[in-house]
């Protein structure tokens, strides 16, 4: 290495190490930044150093603009500052202090140039500014920088600042870069080999591409070593990929859950053909935009309770309609299954329509609430809220629906009057009540779905048509009038779906499922849990 | 015996619609190319190949009608045999526009020069003969309803079951030609038709020639199904859609009398596509679309199943209201298309012929109207949540 | 079983049960050549399952069904049972409701069953004979042209059983033929069966003992899914299990 970079180095490191007390460098900091346009290229990168060194935190932000190349100094007074532009002139703030000061001419800024090597070493000088710095998450952060850059130059400075790091997430970051240089320099050989096994054990892309990239230089006694390593992240890739899709799977599943469950009442509990059973879940979506309207016009602060209140309401709404379809409609249709098909899809026309004649032909912004929004990592997966809350509320609307079938009254009389009309009847049975309230619950739900369903979809008066067929393919595949059959069907077909799309692509996936479907029914015409005996087919 | 079957084809009110038929096949051409523009009986213009795109339309409405209102196959996706037949007409005439395309490609089609096709996809070899495709307008929906008809047929898939599976049928074809790499044009599908067996088709004589093909197509279709629904075939399959297992126990192997139904039935809708693509000049994946194939089943259901009059009636009057409110009321179309499925299946089961021959008979015998539609009624027994 | 003379219907050993419930219990039962057999037995006791398994609707779970000697039954589907021979008349009467009386009678007729022998039929001389003796015996020449679903329930009882005859099988099975006819189409029903029995094997389901006593038929009783008893009318209904079955339940 070379001597002076030695030392300049060691004085970084010496400077960091007094860095407790920033403001006895602050007039320092000051010349160092005024000291910056003058000089060539070279003189410039010892700038960076020195400034880097005096660990003054807003030193960050100042080489953060050196780099973009939006520094300048000002013709009149020599000042260093940030410009931005704006139209034919810049907005100046001060370099250091950020303190606005108007706007100027270019003609009256004259740029400080950066080449590709400063902006190297601007880069390096910021990750050793953060690398430093009092905030855990900064100190990640700068330390997956260096996982990306792996500039060996930066080996002595990392290790330093291993040596006095205490988070254990961030010393395995930096543990994980400096391996990462480590494969990258003339390294012994068994502390390449150890470097190596840890770049294996973090299994991600990143390290996979590292490893890759040091395969080439590596020494010939190194190869297997790497090869190893490489073909260990690939199989654990393949396994955080497959099970990836499976969430995947399970969050496209658990969406026709909740499309079809409401189906699998009114079709597979009634045997009632409802084609207008995707506009119902149209509304329910619907409802939703309508509630977060009221909110954001009168009550912006509840907004992240649009999804509750809507929730109730859209089930209110959409049973309503529901019990309203079959009343007027369905209950005239009893016993001719496909009569009742065309009438409901006639429905489906007109709610359509209906919906486009209110509230238009576009596509209505829901927002998702602030629980709902954005990610995180578990392990290897990336998970995003709303998809698991959506999954948590299907689930939670199965054994709710699964409890009110078979704990109450009106579930029980809802099996009774599907197994026995005639019988319930007598019983004292109102089966024309129950035929209603199963309509309403079933509609319900489907509107239900709706709210959820506008989290993760456009909504838009076509926005039923897109899952009535899923949902029929869902009800039919598990088996009709079996609600597990409903719940194990939605979660194969997704996962079934998501498997596929790599291999086929979205549209071929879905065509791939839709003949897989056709040619299941074929097989057995009753689904998956389909119901034995004499009765089934009188 | 088949000229037996075919005369029985004619009996009764059947020669009439044959008639008309042939007498529109001649009477509309002549007046729209012989008559003086102005002339108060010419048919003008631009009516010829609307008029034209009914008639193809009454035979998918006739080619449903024989599988639903005779067999009880509520088809919900008769749309793609139609689509499939328009496809192989379209591959026809794009092959015929040869070099007058935009990119001048003397064998590939404008959008496959578009896509970078080196050469021609193996599927579409021979379509630049008009008999080739001709046969494919036949064979494509054919097999196409005979391999999906022998399994679902097979496995006694019936009832609502079917038309979900018909139904997913034509939305997994509908996904499928979308894509650009099935090689059939992707969402534009094709267009920019020039001339068919060498005639343009924007020449008023063509368009005469191909309304006239219609008409004779549609007589042609109305005389094969008149000779089925009038044999004892018809009565089978009545038979099958009335009480399905009591036709099993007689003996008769009803997947066949179905599976030959449905393939008919595609056939006549094939060759009806095949005709509707040179008249409307294009042919895309919408065709495939779910909701188009319910609809055929509404112009059958507002006419009337069951009788052969009815379709051709409903087909025409629904698009006549059809082209008649898109033009006055765009936005109100739906809403009378969604009010006509609920009114006609509420209050009108038997669609307008069927209600015409029902007061017709009524009259005649000067019975009680409700013991005639006590008789009539072909609905199963009422058996709610099977 | 005798390979020289065959029984007609051979059923040795048959179970089925749907969702655990044991409809037909090793059943096993054998119908002669030119035999007219009874068969009663309490609700439940399997007797419609029984015309099932014979007719294809429903597979045995095990045990054998054989016809005429060596033809597996359990092997074919209705249509082709049908062919060979075996004719049903159902519970409730099911004819052809949208047809007319000669229509249902042309459609039974015993012609080739296949799609375009069908297209292409046309009634010979001997055919429309024969419907028209059909009709006779069956008392609805009058009403020949009449649409089927606008008979009365014993008329449409009687025209399935014309049906059966024109299909001319070798083994009728009929299921309660005179539920909701009158006493003197009751008697009528009887004579008809009677006639027919003498030239092929007749099985009738039936609950009305006066009518069984009118048939002079052997008796089998079912129970549970399993034969009971056998024999004469008199000695069956002095079996003390038989009495048990019936007034125990």
């Amino acid at each position: 290495m070379h001597p002076t970079r030695l030392i300049s180095k060691l004085l970084i490191a010496l400077a960091l190490l007094i860095a407790v007390a920033p403001g006895a460098f602050a007039q320092d900091v000051e010349s160092l930044v005024s000291a910056l346009p003058e000089g060539d290229y070279s003189d410039r990168e010892k700038v960076i150093f020195d400034l880097a060194a005096t660990g003054d935190e807003r030193v960050a932000g100042l080489l953060n603009a050196l780099g973009e190349g939006d520094l300048y100094v000002r013709e009149e007074d020599g000042r260093v500052i940030v410009g931005k532009r704006s139209g034919r002139n810049y907005t100046l703030t001060d370099a250091l202090t950020g303190e606005e000061l108007g706007t100027a001419p270019s003609s009256a800024l004259e740029k400080i140039r950066v080449n590709n090597r400063l902006r190297r070493a601007v880069r390096s000088a910021i990750g050793q500014l953060t690398l430093m710095s009092p905030s855990p998450s900064v100190r990640l952060r700068a330390a997956r920088s260096l996982l990306r850059n792996a500039d060996p130059d930066s080996l002595e400075l990392l290790d330093t600042a291993l040596a006095a790091e205490t988070d254990p997430q961030v010393k395995t970051m930096m543990e994980t870069a400096r391996a990462g240089i480590i494969v990258k320099t003339d390294a012994g050989i068994e502390e390449k080999v150890a470097a190596i096994d840890l770049l294996a054990a973090r299994g991600d892309r990143e390290a996979l591409a590292m490893l890759t990239g040091a395969r080439s230089s590596a020494a010939p006694e190194l190869q297997p070593v790497i090869e190893r390593g490489i073909a260990g992240i690939e199989r654990e890739l393949a396994m955080w990929d497959g099970l990836q899709n499976v969430w995947y799977g399970l969050s496209l599943g658990s969406v026709l859950l909740l499309a079809a469950i409401g189906l699998a009442i009114t079709f597979g509990v009634m045997g009632v053909i409802n084609m207008a059973h995707g506009e119902i879940v149209m509304l329910g979506a619907y409802t939703t935009f309508a509630v977060q309207q009221v909110i954001r016009t009168s009550f912006p602060g509840l907004f992240d309770y649009s999804l509750a209140i809507a929730l109730p309401l859209a089930f209110l709404v959409t049973a309503l309609v529901g019990i309203a379809i079959e009343r007027g409609i369905i209950r005239w249709l009893y016993g001719r299954p496909l009569e009742t098909l065309l009438a409901t899809w006639g429905l489906s026309l007109i709610l359509q329509q209906t919906v486009r004649t209110i509230f238009g032909p576009n596509n209505r912004e829901v927002g998702n609430p602030s629980w709902m929004s954005g990610a995180f990592d578990l392990a290897g997966l990336s998970i995003t809220w709303n998809r698991l809350w959506i999954i948590v509320f299907a689930l939670v609307v199965f054994a709710v629906l699964l409890a009110v079938l078979n704990r109450t009254p009106l579930g029980l009389q809802m099996r009774a009057v599907t197994q026995n009309r005639r019988m319930a009847s007598s019983m004292g049975i109102r089966t024309p009540w129950v035929d209603a309230m199963t309509f309403g619950l079933g509609s319900g739900i489907a509107g239900m779905a709706g709210v959820a369903l506008s989290q993760i979809d456009n909504v838009s008066p076509n926005l039923g048509q897109s899952y009535i067929i899923d949902s029929f393919m869902v009800v039919v595949f598990g088996g009709v009038g079996n609600l597990w059959g409903t719940l194990v069907g939605a979660l194969t077909l997704g996962v079934a779906n998501k498997f596929l799309e790599p291999y086929a692509g979205a549209v071929l996936a879905k065509i791939f499922i839709l003949v897989f479907i056709i040619l299941f029914i074929q097989r057995r015409p009753r689904g998956l849990f389909a119901l034995k005996g004499r009765a089934v087919d009188a | 015996m088949i000229t037996k079957t075919l005369l029985r084809a004619f009996d009764g009110k059947a020669i009439w619609v044959v008639a008309i038929l042939i007498a529109i096949a001649v009477a509309v051409p002549a007046s729209n190319l012989y008559l003086p523009v102005g002339h108060p009986l010419r048919v003008p213009n631009h009516f010829v190949p609307l008029l034209g795109k009914y008639l193809t339309y009454a035979m998918l409405a006739l080619a449903l009608d024989l599988v639903w209102g005779y067999c009880g196959i509520l088809s919900l996706g008769h749309g793609a045999f139609f689509a499939f037949g328009g496809y192989a007409m379209g591959m026809y005439l794009m092959r015929q526009i040869g070099d007058r395309g935009v990119y001048a490609n003397p064998v590939l089609p404008d959008f496959m020069v578009f896509l970078n096709y080196q050469e021609l996809p193996w599927f579409w070899y021979g379509f630049d003969m008009f008999w080739f495709a001709a046969i494919m307008v036949v064979l494509v929906p054919g097999v196409l309803a005979f391999v999906f008809g022998w399994f679902a047929f097979r496995s006694r898939v019936t009832g609502v079951y079917l038309s979900i599976i018909t139904q997913a049928m034509t939305y997994a074809l509908l996904l499928a030609f979308f894509r650009n790499d099935m090689g059939f044009g992707g969402n534009n599908g094709l267009t920019d038709f020039k001339d068919i067996l060498g005639a343009p088709l924007q020449a008023g004589s063509t368009r005469a020639a191909l309304f006239a093909a219609s008409a004779i197509a549609l007589a042609l279709s109305f005389i094969v199904c008149s000779a089925i629904v009038r044999s004892k075939l018809g009565k089978v399959l009545v038979a099958v859609r009335d009480a399905e297992s009591r036709t099993r126990f007689l003996g008769y192997r009803v997947d066949n009398y179905k599976l030959f139904a449905f393939t008919a039935s595609a056939v006549i809708a094939g060759i009806a596509g095949a005709l509707y693509v040179p008249q409307v000049g294009i042919i895309n994946p919408g065709e495939f679309a779910p909701a188009n194939s319910i609809e055929i089943v509404i112009w059958t259901a507002v006419g009337g199943r069951g009788t052969l009059i009815g379709p051709i009636v409903g087909a025409v009057l629904v698009n006549a209201g059809k082209s008649w409110f898109t033009g006055v009321f765009p936005e109100f179309w739906l809403f009378a298309l969604g009010g006509l499925f609920v009114a006609v299946t509420l209050f009108l089961p038997k669609g307008i012929v069927g209600a015409l021959a029902q007061g017709w008979t009524a009259l005649k015998a000067q019975r009680v109207s409700a013991q005639a539609e006590d008789g009539s009624d072909a609905a199963p027994e009422p058996s709610p949540a099977e | 079983m005798d390979q020289n003379h065959p029984p007609l219907l051979y059923l040795d050993g048959v179970s089925v049960s749907f969702d655990g419930f044991k409809a037909i219990n090793n059943l096993s039962l054998i119908v002669q050549h030119g035999e007219l057999q009874a068969i009663i037995g309490p609700n439940g006791a399997g007797k419609t399952t029984m015309m099932d398994i014979i007719t294809g609707k429903t597979r045995p779970d095990e045990g054998e069904v054989f016809f005429a000697g060596d033809v597996d039954l359990t092997r074919l589907d209705e249509a082709a049972i049908a062919e060979l021979g075996i004719g049903r008349k159902f519970q409730k009467p099911t004819v052809f409701e949208s047809h007319t009386v000669w229509d249902n009678l042309e459609l039974a007729l015993k012609k080739p069953r296949d799609v375009f022998s069908a297209w292409f039929y046309h009634p010979s001389k001997e055919d429309v004979g024969r419907l028209e003796d059909i009709l006779a015996t069956i008392r609805l020449t009058e009403r020949r042209e009449e649409r089927a679903a606008n008979l009365s329930h014993g008329q449409k009882q009687w025209l399935e059983i014309g049906m059966l005859l024109a299909q001319d099988p070798k083994l009728l099975l009929v299921d309660e033929p005179v539920a909701g006819m009158t006493d003197a189409e009751t008697v009528e029903t009887a004579k008809l069966l009677r006639e027919i029995a003498k030239s092929r094997s007749v099985v009738v389901i039936e609950h009305d003992m006066s009518f069984i006593r009118d048939l002079a038929a052997r008796v089998t009783v079912l129970a549970e899914g399993s034969v009971l008893a056998q024999g004469s009318l008199d000695h069956v209904s002095a079996d003390p299990r038989v009495i048990e079955s019936y007034l125990g339940r």
